[in-house]
């Protein structure tokens, strides 16, 4: 054991650490693109942010690696789950490849343009490499969090209360995504009156449908909507989706 | 960086023992003779018949948006707190104005009625309110005590259409059949 | 104040100050075996203890028959576990259903790590504390597995293919991410009256005197009442727990498990329910710190986490389980907003009393502003619910 004892060591553990973090993030990057299930994209997704969260470790950014972990892998992968699971895209039937004669050409302009932008980028060696800070470096006494803070709330104390007024819109505009409608609509013809209305409503949420268009994004809603009642059932089966949405209360 | 090595160590003996269970397990115990009931999902003893709904209701995303945006909020305040002796008076009217703004967005949020889960109470109480139940409530609401009978909200008869949630009751197969053994829940 | 001076040039554990030598890393490891043996009697003791208390508390004997009083019952249980057959449903995920009782036990065995039991021992020249890590995320580790343990209940639910798991994890999930916001403020007054992110500076500072250098009574009380009822309801403990409501979930997210699966899901709810009541201790009640005899620290530290966990067993015994509706106003409506509140009054009232004034009457306010906005969103919703009775 007495080689882990050699000076080289904090050298080693630093590479072994950036080598782990990278081999993390691609890895879940490739996973991301690769898989089927869309669920096991997301939780490459936490892979990829763990590496990262690996490679802020190694630059010594612990406190940017807490929160890579505590906000992308805590909160926004959660959202990202919630999503899926909730909307039913990670069944069989629903992930039926849609629009593949188009969609494959595009991908591969659109990551020939990425790749050709990230060559050119590592031309300008000083731009991609992060070599040149906006502001002196931060070393000397204090740790991590202390200069950040010191940073945030005196040299960029209008970013952070700007922050604030984003946050304000955030909210606003996820209060309007399922908003309710303050007048009920007129009322349809009676019998196709459950079809229209009931199959994404919460019995103990009135009047707050999902919105699909607006919650997942086009290609998730497309791929709801092939399976959502609203768009083909019959009327019984409208009913029916109602019971078992009332378990889900 | 040598402070995350005993955190690391922690993480490998974790994984290692459960992972050591596993193998434990399959070694230690009986082998698996599977048949359909036995595989087949959980229903309190009743063969399921038909999958869950396709969504839930959309307070979940709701809650989990919010939480995005509360997450931070969270983490600008580490930096602050950590700074907080150092900055003083300054720091805390940045931090009380900054609260100030997201505290409004909060109220905002919560005056339409965006929090606000289940029936409200005074729903619940109202005399004379239609129908037991209907697709729109779970709450079956029953009369208090001391309601005079006439204030009384009328009984349900299974598969008669009184009312909205009922017409739309009365389209479900399984409930406008027989009132059989599943016919009522909750 | 100690504290501040000590916070500015704080290094962690002092035992890595020479590099990593043979010494360190055999300290090291047997610290870690250490840590990792009291978590496993930890769970073990717990099972028993709350099975007991509530049986006591219920007018009964409880277990009785293995080992000395029963105490050996949940052993006897945990190993049963290991020769039960081990089921993969049908409908699962192979690959996720296994994995999310490792992704739900890890962070909370890592979580553990970084508390301090006691203060800094000196063993052949080596001077080390007593906790297993002293990094700089310090108490950020709880958090981190506070979020990161979500992934094992929701990935359990939706990895068994079945509906009541993938309920019962929709709950718990939500529930959880409710409660975490309101944790991490609270969690944050403390750093503010520390000022430093290190668990060891943070019981540092509540270390002397009788008592009132604890945060509990430094932070006015209210911080440490909403982070018991926050990791409470983040471990869905009663009365919480409408995770597992077998009237209408059958067992809640981890149903579809049997044999060890189950077994770790077990393992770690209960070493949750340590490492968060040693949390507790940690943050607001001084860890291993008494009102005399300084020096039986780990002593102190032990007594008060069973006090603690005798408060859980106790509110299981007693309190009846809230309605979802009930839960979420809880969380959002009434503890965050306190938390955020309390956070600059004591941050406040740390400069002086004036300003401590100042934010106490701010948030008088803004609590007047928010009761009415509550009022106004409730109705808002009754209408909304009136009118589409109404409809037809």
């Amino acid at each position: 054991m007495s080689f882990l004892a050699a000076t080289g060591l904090a050298i080693g553990s630093a590479w072994a650490l950036y080598g782990v973090g990278t081999a993390l993030v691609l890895a879940g990057a490739l996973g991301v693109v690769l898989l089927r299930n869309p669920v096991h994209c997301a939780l490459s997704l936490v892979t990829t942010i763990f590496g990262i969260a690996l490679l802020f470790v190694d630059q010594h950014a612990y406190f940017l690696a807490a929160v890579q972990i505590i906000v992308y892998a805590g909160a926004i992968v959660i959202l990202f789950l919630f999503v899926i699971m909730l909307l039913g895209v990670d069944r069989k039937e629903a992930r039926a490849p849609e629009n593949v004669r188009l969609l494959v050409p595009m991908a591969l302009v659109v990551g020939a343009v990425a790749v050709a932008e990230l060559l050119a980028l590592a031309r300008l060696q000083y731009w991609a490499a992060g070599a040149k800070s906006t502001t002196q470096s931060l070393s000397g006494p204090g740790s991590d969090i202390q200069k950040l803070g010191q940073t945030i709330f005196t040299s960029y104390l209008l970013p952070f209360e700007m922050t604030a007024a984003l946050l304000v819109i955030a909210i606003v505009a996820a209060v309007a995504l399922v908003r309710r409608r303050s007048q009920p609509p007129p009322a349809p013809p009676r019998k196709s009156a459950g079809a229209l209305r009931h199959p994404a409503r919460a019995p103990e949420a009135p009047g707050a449908a999902v919105r699909p268009a607006a919650t997942a994004g086009a290609g998730r809603s497309a791929a709801a909507a092939t399976r959502s009642p609203a768009a083909a059932a019959s009327t019984p089966k409208t009913s029916n989706e109602t019971r078992e949405g009332r378990a889900v209360s | 960086m040598d402070q995350f090595l005993p955190i690391l160590l922690m993480v490998v003996l974790a994984s290692a023992f459960a992972i050591g269970s596993f193998i434990a397990s399959k070694m230690l115990g009986p082998r698996s003779h599977l048949h359909a009931a036995k595989v087949g999902p959980y229903e309190s003893g009743i063969a399921p018949r038909r999958e869950l709904a396709a969504r839930f209701p959309v307070r979940f995303y709701l809650v989990a948006m919010i939480f995005v945006i509360f997450d931070i909020e969270v983490v600008f305040l580490y930096p602050f707190a950590v700074m907080f002796r150092q900055l003083s008076t300054f720091g805390l009217v940045e931090m009380a104005s900054f609260a100030a703004v997201v505290f409004i967005a909060f109220a905002y949020l919560v005056s339409e009625g965006a929090l606000d889960w289940g029936p409200g109470k005074r729903l619940g109480s109202r005399a004379g309110a239609p129908v037991t139940r209907s697709l729109n409530a779970t709450v079956r609401r029953v009369a208090r005590p001391g309601t005079p009978p006439s204030a009384r909200p009328p009984v349900l008869v299974e598969g008669a259409s009184t009312g909205s949630g009922a017409g739309a009751r009365g389209l479900d197969p399984v409930r406008a059949g027989a009132s059989g053994p599943h016919g009522e829940e909750g | 104040m100690l504290a501040a001076v000590a916070a500015a040039s704080y290094n962690g554990d002092p035992v890595f100050a020479k590099g990593i030598t043979l010494g360190v890393w055999i300290i090291e490891l047997v610290k870690l075996v250490a840590v990792f043996a009291i978590i496993m009697v930890g769970v073990l003791f717990m099972v028993m203890y709350e099975r007991k208390a509530v049986a006591y508390l219920g007018n009964r004997w409880g277990p009785n028959r293995a080992g000395p009083k029963g105490w050996l019952q949940s052993l006897a249980d945990g190993l049963k576990l290991f020769f039960k057959e081990a089921l993969v449903p049908e409908g699962a995920d192979r690959w996720v259903y296994r994995a999310a009782p490792v992704i739900a036990m890890v962070p909370v065995m890592v979580s553990f790590s970084v508390i301090p039991i006691g203060d800094t021992v000196t063993v052949a020249g080596y001077t080390t504390r007593l906790q297993l890590a002293d990094p700089p995320w310090g108490i950020l580790v709880m958090l981190m597995a506070s979020s990161i343990s979500v992934y094992g209940v929701m990935l359990a639910g939706w990895a068994s293919g079945s509906k009541y798991p993938l309920i019962g994890a929709v709950r718990a999930s939500a529930q959880m991410i409710s409660y975490e916001a309101a944790l991490g403020l609270t969690v944050a007054t403390v750093v503010v009256l520390t000022g430093s992110l290190h668990t060891s500076a943070i019981v540092a500072a509540q270390h002397g005197g009788v008592l009132y250098h604890w945060n509990v009574f430094r932070a006015y009380g209210l911080p440490a009442a909403i982070f018991f009822v926050a990791i409470t309801a983040e471990m869905t403990r009663p009365p919480f727990d409408l995770v597992e409501a077998e009237e209408e979930l059958a067992g809640g997210y981890n149903m579809e498990y049997s044999s060890i699966g189950f077994a770790l899901f077990y393992l770690a709810e209960y070493a949750a329910l340590v490492t968060n009541s040693a949390f507790f201790v940690t943050l607001f009640l001084g860890g291993p710190d008494g009102p005399y005899w300084h020096t039986i620290g780990p002593l102190w530290f032990v007594i008060k986490v069973l006090a603690v966990l005798y408060v859980y067993v106790w509110i299981r015994a007693t309190l009846p389980r809230l309605r979802y509706d009930q839960l979420m106003d809880l969380g959002w409506k009434k503890l965050i907003p306190a938390s955020l509140a309390m956070l600059l009054i004591v941050a406040a009232g740390h400069i002086s009393w004036r300003w401590g004034l100042a934010a106490l009457s701010g948030s008088l306010f803004a609590f007047i502003l928010l009761s009415r906005a509550i009022e106004v969103g409730r109705t808002q919703v009754e209408e909304g619910a009136q009118a589409e009775l109404e409809s037809p």
